[in-house]
């Protein structure tokens, strides 16, 4: 099974990197699809099937925060899950994210063996395979 | 808080650059940011009661190398946009682990900007002590925070 994944960050250079770690960690990588901001990502959603999100927090437009609510008040994606690959330390913001509905965070920086751990997990989650591990926050 | 910026700046930018952009620099004692680099990217950390302000100056040559480190691709293949892109999140990261150690809720992280430092000196940030670092031995960058209040 391949997973369609969509990596949403306003640094180029940062999506680039995220896309070759998931190609350096043999995730089953089906298409890899990029945006800029919150508002690109709904953009590309209303007409991809996404498997996996990997979103920055801070950008400008549209932010990780904003884009997160309009997904779960638009009831877009449904249970697809939502990872925050972000510099935020405000732990009061990573709640709230949280709290909408984010499946987790990953603080940058990050080796990629740890973030391949981590969305295996998340994955192993969703796919019915609990690991029986808090996934809720990652600070490498 | 502002005192103490130098050693968890060090600390900080020797993390970000050993994990992400695979390499190990050596600080030297404060400098004057009298040597002149070749870009500067900044990030504000903003309260009600002022502004944090982080400045990162790289030589060129050291820029280019870490992006490549950082993208994974071969330095001939640095494009200026991927360098200026890098130095960008290389001070986004720098600003979120400052925020991160700070631990202080009230703190907001900024967009990162980017620039080619010009031969005017107004397109660099003006500071009385820089952090200056070296990589084997070449100097390679120099780091400030300025704090500025409301």
């Amino acid at each position: 099974m391949s997973y369609n994944v969509l990596i949403v960050d306003d640094s180029r250079s940062m999506r680039k990197v995220i896309s070759k770690v998931l190609q350096m960690l043999k995730f089953e990588l089906g298409e890899c699809l990029e945006a800029s901001n919150g508002q690109e990502a709904l953009d590309i959603l209303e007409g991809k099937w996404i498997d996996l999100i990997l979103a920055d927090v801070n950008m400008p437009v549209m932010d990780g925060v904003a884009f997160i609510r309009s997904l779960r008040e638009k009831n877009i994606c449904g249970d697809i899950p939502v990872v925050f690959v972000t510099t935020e330390a405000n732990e009061n913001r990573l709640n709230q994210l949280m709290d909408l509905g984010a499946s987790g965070y990953i603080r940058k920086p990050f080796r990629p063996e740890e973030m391949g751990a981590f969305l295996s997990r998340i994955m192993g989650e969703k796919d019915g395979f609990r690991m029986g591990t808090s996934v809720e926050g990652c600070d490498f | 808080m502002v005192l103490e910026w130098e050693p968890v700046l060090k600390d900080v930018i020797s993390e970000i650059l050993e994990t992400m952009f695979f390499a190990m620099v050596e600080f030297q004692d404060c400098g004057r940011g009298d040597r002149c680099f070749d870009y500067e990217s900044e990030i504000e950390l903003q309260n009600h009661e002022g502004r944090i302000a982080i400045s990162l100056q790289l030589s060129e040559e050291f820029a280019r190398m870490i992006t490549a480190g950082f993208l994974g691709i071969e330095e001939n293949q640095v494009k200026d946009e991927d360098l200026q892109d890098s130095m960008k999140e290389l001070v986004n990261m720098i600003g979120g682990g400052y925020h991160a150690r700070i631990n202080d809720a009230a703190w907001k992280l900024g967009i990162p900007r980017v620039w080619k430092i010009g031969p005017d000196p107004m397109h660099r940030a003006q500071a009385p002590v820089w952090l200056d670092f070296s990589f084997f031995e070449e100097p390679v960058g120099s780091a400030v925070l300025s704090y500025l209040p409301s």
